[in-house]
């Protein structure tokens, strides 16, 4: 067997183990193929994106684990590390610092910890990134609370 | 000066050696500081292992690492091992350690317990059997194949030299027995090339190393010791500038030099017309076609004038009068109704016909090795006291020299005084005064060199021994002028013209009065001179001993005698092989083939 494929296979059987430890992710295989995921990430609490849930779909490339899945929010988020219209993600270690001791699940962290620790200086947001580093504290939490309240949060009623 | 009359064998080597005095200086370090004789050497494919391991042995024995560590820092410090001791000794060995990337200490323990006969791989979340896995220097341990996949995507990536751990923010480069060992199991091809890049690496990431650029590629490296503003000849014998590894420029620096064959090649139809090869008599305007090396050429109607600039010089002309008539010195003309543009192309075009001229004479002066090679064939043959000719192949050896000098002088002077690179470094006064002084410079040059062209173009085989005696001491007397002007000459430049700028940096390569450097080759086993640093030279010189000296004669370490012969025999030997492999310009070289 593909060693991307066997090391999915693995990973596939750790989520189900963990879903219980890690209520905060939820990571689903597409049912037809393994190379593509789905997952629905819960806000961190105190930051402007807590109580919503958003989605990140993973295309994983045949190399995987020694190349790293390219990872993108389906669910539109006011964040300055994410391109607004493409939901992709500016993370090292998506890039040049991914190790393949990473996994799908631990990638999915990373990205938590982005939405609670926002890096204005590399920005993929501008005018988000331009109100954090203007110091416009309140202008980007209020631009993004409301884009969690839009577009994360379950319609009300 | 009558000695040489007297026949004694005596006599006749000690005027040999009285008059080849100042040639004999030419070679001397005396005149450059060491710092300035660049060494060069040649590094093979069969000596790069040597080299390489050399300056891998001596970090090595210094910090006491082991050989990956070694290379790991080399690399990081692109192979300058005085800058790597510098920081050692300032920062300290952990933190040039953390920079470069080498982890010496486990960071990270993930031993199990030895009981376990497996262990799960962090990568393929599988068990594995401890047999089958790999812990590099860091701590980290994954199995065999996950590391084997590793390497040959990293390889293929060409990242061969900084293979890192797997582990996330672990920055320890992967060590190269290990990646050997996995690789070549799987994919022996890839190993050889991983084990070629790191090899390459020493050209690749060295300052002070570089490939031969000839083509096809001879497949050398050549590597200077302390100076990378200089010209070399690798064995092949091509000869280029070590620091733009175009053809030998100086005395014009890189930037000229790039500048001017830019030049060259986008107005070469504008000024296609000037290059031809016949000029108008001034009197008769007979094409007149140009069949010796030397400038002053003389039509059937009896007229001579100066092929520079197509001037007559006079019906009593002498080599003196030459010298007199003001032919290099270009005076900016006070037409005021010329527009710019025309005048920068007719200031282009004189200094552009001077250097052509002069790279033009090189031609047919080296068509003149031809006759004077038989020349000294038909002195040899006469039952004569003289004995020694090589007055006459060093004297065109010094023709040539010094005529290079001259013709390359040209671009530099148009670059130096014109207003494309220093505008604003000199004032127009200044810039007067400076152009003066070089073109008398020039001028005294190009006026000797003519005179020295002249009087090895006599056919002075058919002379009596006497007139032989008195050519003899014109060519000597003429060398050692022309030689001496050439070193004033880039004195000038690199002291009053270049160094007196405040903005810009150019460097020249320095003169040598033996020409172009011939690299060395690396002798294998110099590794056994561990410790011993690239600058200690004179080590370096008795170590190899005689293959050195006369690559390189030098005054210091030899007595007179021995230096002497030396020199001597150097040069004899130069003769035959070595005058062909003169510096001629590149056109010059396609013309020929
Ligand atoms: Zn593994
Ligand atoms: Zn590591
Ligand atoms: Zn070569
Ligand atoms: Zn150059
Ligand atoms: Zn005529
Ligand atoms: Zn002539
Ligand atoms: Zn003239």
């Amino acid at each position: 067997m593909q060693a991307s494929r066997a090391r999915l296979f693995k990973e596939y059987k750790e989520v189900q183990r963990e879903k219980v430890a890690d209520p905060d992710i939820q990571l689903v295989c597409d049912d037809s193929n393994i190379f593509k995921w789905t997952a629905l990430i819960k806000g961190p609490s105190e930051t402007p994106y807590d109580g919503g849930v958003f989605q990140l779909a993973f295309s994983v490339p045949e190399q995987y684990p020694l190349q790293p899945p390219q990872v993108r929010f389906l669910t539109k988020i006011f964040h300055p590390n994410v391109h607004f219209k493409t939901g992709e993600i500016c993370l090292d270690i998506l890039k040049n610092a991914w190790s393949p001791a990473w996994t799908l699940q631990s990638v999915c962290r990373a990205i938590i910890a982005l939405m609670a620790h926002p890096e204005p200086d590399s920005p993929l947001n501008c005018d988000s990134g331009n109100l954090l580093r203007s110091g416009d504290i309140r202008g980007y939490q209020s631009m993004a609370r409301m884009y969690t309240r839009l577009a994360a949060m379950p319609k009300k009623g | 000066m009558d000695d040489y009359m007297s026949g004694s064998e005596e006599d006749y080597y000690y005027y040999d050696r009285e008059s080849f005095d100042g040639l004999e200086n030419e070679g001397s370090e005396s005149q450059w500081a060491p710092s300035k004789a660049p060494s060069c050497k040649v590094i093979t494919k069969e000596s790069l292992l040597a080299a390489q391991r050399e300056d891998l042995q001596r970090v090595m024995d210094l910090i006491s690492v082991r050989e990956h560590h070694a290379r790991t820092l080399l690399i990081h410090y692109r192979w300058d091992v005085e800058k790597l001791i510098a920081v050692y000794v300032e920062k300290g060995k952990a933190c040039m350690f953390a920079e470069a990337g080498v982890t010496l200490v486990g960071a990270v323990d993930l031993d199990l317990p030895e009981s376990s006969s497996t262990v799960q791989c962090n990568i393929c979340i599988e068990d594995v059997l401890l047999s089958d896995v790999s812990k590099m220097d860091c701590g980290h341990c994954f199995c065999n194949n996950c590391w084997t996949q590793h390497f040959i995507v990293k390889i293929n990536e060409g990242q061969s030299k900084r293979i890192r751990c797997m582990a996330y923010k672990c920055n320890a480069i992967c060590d190269e027995a290990v990646v050997r060992k996995l690789v070549s199991k799987k994919h022996p091809d890839l190993a050889e090339k991983f084990d070629r890049f790191l090899l390459e690496s020493y050209i690749e990431d060295n300052k002070m190393v570089k490939w031969c650029p000839s083509v096809p590629h001879c497949g050398n490296a050549l590597r200077v010791e302390n100076d990378e503003f200089c010209e070399v000849e690798c064995s092949c014998g091509s000869q280029f500038c070590f620091s733009c590894l175009s053809e030998a420029h100086s005395p014009c620096s890189c930037l000229m030099w790039k500048l001017w064959t830019k030049k060259c090649r986008d107005e070469s139809e504008t000024v296609n017309w000037i290059t031809v090869h016949t000029k108008p008599c001034p009197k008769c305007h007979k094409p007149v076609e140009k069949n010796g090396g030397c400038n002053l050429v003389s039509c059937i109607c009896g007229q001579a004038f100066c092929w520079l600039c197509g001037g007559a010089t006079g019906r009593d002309h002498t080599w003196s009068n030459i010298a007199n008539h003001s032919c290099g010195r270009y005076k900016e003309d006070g037409e005021k109704k010329a527009e710019r543009a025309k005048r920068d192309l007719y200031r282009y075009m004189h200094y552009h016909n001077r250097y052509k001229a002069h790279t033009d004479s090189f031609q047919q002066e080296s068509r003149l090795r031809e006759t004077i090679r038989e020349k000294v064939l038909n002195l040899e043959a006469r039952d004569s006291k003289l004995r020694d000719f090589s007055w006459v192949t060093n004297g065109l050896y010094r023709l040539f020299r010094s005529r290079r000098a001259l013709s390359y002088s040209y671009p530099f002077a148009f670059y130096m005084f014109g207003d494309d690179l220093f505008k604003d470094e000199m004032t127009k006064k200044d810039r007067e005064i400076k152009q003066n002084l070089f073109e008398d410079q020039q001028q005294q040059l190009e006026s000797n060199i003519e005179k020295l062209s002249k009087f090895i173009e006599e056919p002075f085989d058919g002379y009596s021994e006497k007139q032989v005696m008195d050519i003899r001491m014109q060519v000597i007397n003429l060398s050692v002028i022309t030689d001496d002007l050439c070193k004033k000459m880039y004195d000038c430049i690199e002291n009053d013209l270049l160094g007196s700028l405040q903005f810009s940096i150019h460097n020249i390569a320095p003169y040598l009065s033996k020409g172009v450097e011939r690299a060395a080759e690396l002798t294998i086993g110099w590794s056994t001179q561990a410790g011993c640093n690239n600058r200690c030279q004179k080590a370096d010189d008795q170590a190899n001993g005689g293959t050195i000296e006369s690559d390189q004669p030098s005054a210091s370490g030899t007595s007179d005698d021995s230096g002497h012969s030396t020199w001597k025999r150097a040069r004899k030997e130069s003769v035959g092989g070595g005058l062909i492999d003169l510096n001629l310009p590149a056109e010059f070289i396609d013309r020929i083939d």
